[in-house]
């Protein structure tokens, strides 16, 4: 790189955290801190990187980034946090500790070893995705090779958008031989269906009748027709070309942001790979870890006031979640966090771009460089650990209950909701996850209505538009786009306060966000 | 001109990494635009940096001009009026007119790296090269989809 003065400019190599791609690049440094990101032709990505990736320096300047504990809106002083958490953890009966992304495995392993000294019991994940499930799915890393050695492919959900690194890959596959088959489904128009050579649209939050279609475990009653855009004769020709081809991959994309029954569709994965005996490879925000329960069993023990004080080491809730929030009365709630939020005790936390230490990749255990000190003020996991007890970590991990789904029952009720959603006149909101639309850094986000609905509520483009849900109330502009069926709209889940739209489900202490139904109008 | 950016519509996936990294770069102002080919195909747009450009015609102020040596066409921002000229000007519209700083945004194929442009090197399936007149005519750069309509990549 050309720089003015090489003494006052620096690169500093690091691993990107957020994905579990693991793409490498530089963080440039000039005088006045942190100038912007540099592509480094190395790596899984080659030096190429996504929006996030290319965001990381804004992430790190954010202008909201939090530098101070901050109680009720107000600034405390670090000492009194600190005694105030060692108050919390003298009464491990009443406190549970949540985690999510945020952690380094070591500090995960801190963290573990951290609750067994002072005696917490309640200890859960808040990433509400399905890896955790998925996870069973990655007993050996994966290699880009295993694509370029496949026949057939099935993707479900917009690969192209939850890990775009991986489109240089698989788009030279399908262009390499004109017999590569590429199958993808997906409930709206996205990216990745462009490429598809059949792309298989289903109805919203219906993938997992497809799938298990295809495993031919769909009971009779079940007209595939009627929840996608096949019939039932070609989804057993794609059932049947792809058991029968030599070599093929079922790549499951599950973002962040999604809004479909994760478990049901992770059985349903399961049951189609048991049948093809193909293999299914998840790409995944992160490669989380358990605790020894569900965050649904957590969230019913605050309700039921046996839990009055929560520590949550992430950035995910309740940043993300505010609907599960507003049921949450009587909490006293501390949470790390990047960004200012008065909603709760916000306790300033360094990001994993910001440590040393290793994380859980898709192509296997990385190390994270520590090359960036963290932010001032900000303290990572480890350090606020220790300053609470001092802590040695044990290799020891958390296991949450194992989760038997109905599959029968499951299945009838997303079957009872896409009927009931076509009877109404309300709409569907889906959630997506956008990576262009990382925390709204680069562009406004927008919401995505068909032209014919947009007619019939008198809706043009760029028109601030209202969408109300039993959860709130949300202004977003609107785009016009086929892309999109009729009756369904699609939001970037990824903002917090659309996210915070979605209606959710505990089914056997496991948080679910659903398609939910909104009502939409022009504003003004 | 010793290289110029170039697309392969076959492999863009429309991530708008380019537009991110572009943004990244220039204070949250792309010079890279693009035009979304509803579920068809999607087009980012780079300054192609042409032999005989319009914008430097139509420039009431010599803000923007061609450098004969390097091939480049550079805008200056000191001298920019922020008219908008040159955006009508352009045939490709890659030129855009914020109306934060009253300039207009114009690509520079990031002068100030040495490995080329930002877009380029960020670009997440390999569309965007960056190659020199030579290398474009051995290049066969979308030519790989077999298909009656250019833009209609489903039924390749």
């Amino acid at each position: 790189m050309k720089t003015i003065d090489p003494l006052y400019t620096a690169v500093n190599r690091v691993l990107c955290p957020f994905c579990s791609f693991g793409c490498e690049f530089g963080i440039v440094f000039n005088d006045f801190g942190i100038k912007g990101v540099e592509y480094i032709k190395e790596g899984n990505s080659e030096g190429r990187l996504c929006p996030r990736g290319s965001g990381a320096a804004f992430y790190l300047n954010h202008p909201r980034r939090l530098t101070m504990p901050l109680k009720n809106g107000k600034a405390v002083d670090w000492s009194k946090m600190v005694k105030e958490l060692k108050k919390v953890v003298g009464r491990p009966k009443d406190a549970a500790i949540t985690f999510d992304r945020n952690l380094t495995i070591e500090e995960y392993n801190l963290l573990v070893s951290f609750c067994r000294e002072v005696g917490i019991e309640n200890i859960a994940s808040t990433y509400l995705e399905p890896e955790r499930f998925l996870r069973g799915f990655f007993k050996e890393p994966f290699s880009t090779e295993e694509i370029n050695n496949a026949k057939m492919i099935v993707v479900v959900g917009d690969l192209f958008n939850q890990t775009p690194m991986i489109s240089k890959t698989l788009i030279n596959w399908k262009l390499s031989n004109r017999r590569n088959r590429l199958i993808v489904i997906d409930s709206i128009n996205t990216h990745t269906a462009v490429f598809a050579n059949d792309f298989v649209k289903t109805k919203v939050g219906a993938e997992p009748i497809l799938l298990l279609e295809f495993a031919q475990e769909n009971s009779e009653t079940v007209d595939i027709s009627e929840f996608s855009s096949i019939s039932k004769k070609k989804a057993l020709e794609m059932s049947r070309s792809f058991k029968e081809t030599e070599s093929g991959i079922i790549i499951a994309c599950l973002p962040f942001a999604h809004t479909y029954d994760s478990h049901l569709l992770t059985e349903a994965l399961s049951r189609f790979s048991s049948f093809s005996g193909k293999k299914v490879v998840p790409f995944v925000e992160y490669m989380g870890f358990d605790g020894n329960q569900h965050f649904g069993s957590v969230m019913s023990s605050i309700k039921k006031r046996k839990i009055k004080y929560l520590i949550n080491f992430g950035e995910i809730f309740p940043f993300y979640y505010p609907q599960i929030v507003k049921g949450l009365k009587g909490l006293n709630l501390y949470s790390t966090s990047t960004l200012k939020y008065d909603g709760y005790t916000a306790i300033p936390a360094a990001l994993n771009l910001e440590k040393e230490g290793s994380i859980m990749t898709t192509f296997g255990r990385r190390n994270l460089t520590g090359n960036i000190k963290p932010a001032s003020g900000a303290k990572t996991v480890a350090e606020i650990i220790n300053s609470i007890q001092e802590t040695s970590a044990d290799e020891r991990s958390l296991q949450a209950p194992a989760v038997k789904i109905d599959v029968k029952e499951r299945i009838e009720k997303v079957v009872d909701k896409c009927r009931a959603a076509r009877k109404k006149k309300n709409y569907l909101l889906i959630g997506e996850k956008i990576a262009f639309s990382f925390l709204g850094l680069f562009e406004k986000e927008m919401i995505r209505i068909n032209p014919h609905d947009a007619k019939e509520l008198g809706i043009k483009p760029n028109d601030r538009v209202s969408i109300k849900s039993k959860q709130g109330e949300v202004e977003l502009r609107a785009k016009l786009t086929d892309d999109v069926g009729r009756g369904i709209t699609s939001v970037p889940a990824e903002i917090p306060e659309v996210k915070g739209l979605f209606d959710f489900e505990i089914v056997n202490d496991i948080i679910s966000f659903t398609p939910t139904e909104v009502e939409i109008w022009r504003k003004g | 001109m010793a290289k110029r950016i170039v697309l392969d519509l076959d492999l863009c996936c429309g991530c708008r990494s380019c537009e991110a990294a572009c943004r990244a770069a220039f204070k949250g102002e792309a010079r890279i635009r693009h035009a979304d080919l509803s579920g068809i195909a999607y087009l980012p747009l780079a300054c192609k940096h042409c032999k005989e450009p319009l914008c430097v015609a139509s420039c009431p102020v010599d803000a923007i001009k061609k450098d004969e040596e390097s091939g480049l066409v550079i805008r200056s921002s000191f001298v920019c009026i922020g008219c908008k000229s040159c955006v009508f000007a352009c045939p490709f519209g890659a030129i855009d007119a914020p109306l934060v700083r009253h300039v207009s945004q114009k690509c520079n194929l990031c002068r100030d790296r040495e490995d080329g442009p930002r877009c380029v090197a960020a670009c997440s399936s390999g569309a965007l090269q960056f190659l020199s007149d030579d290398e474009i005519k051995q290049h066969e750069i979308g030519m790989r989809m077999v298909s009656k309509d250019a833009f209609f990549r489903r039924k390749a």
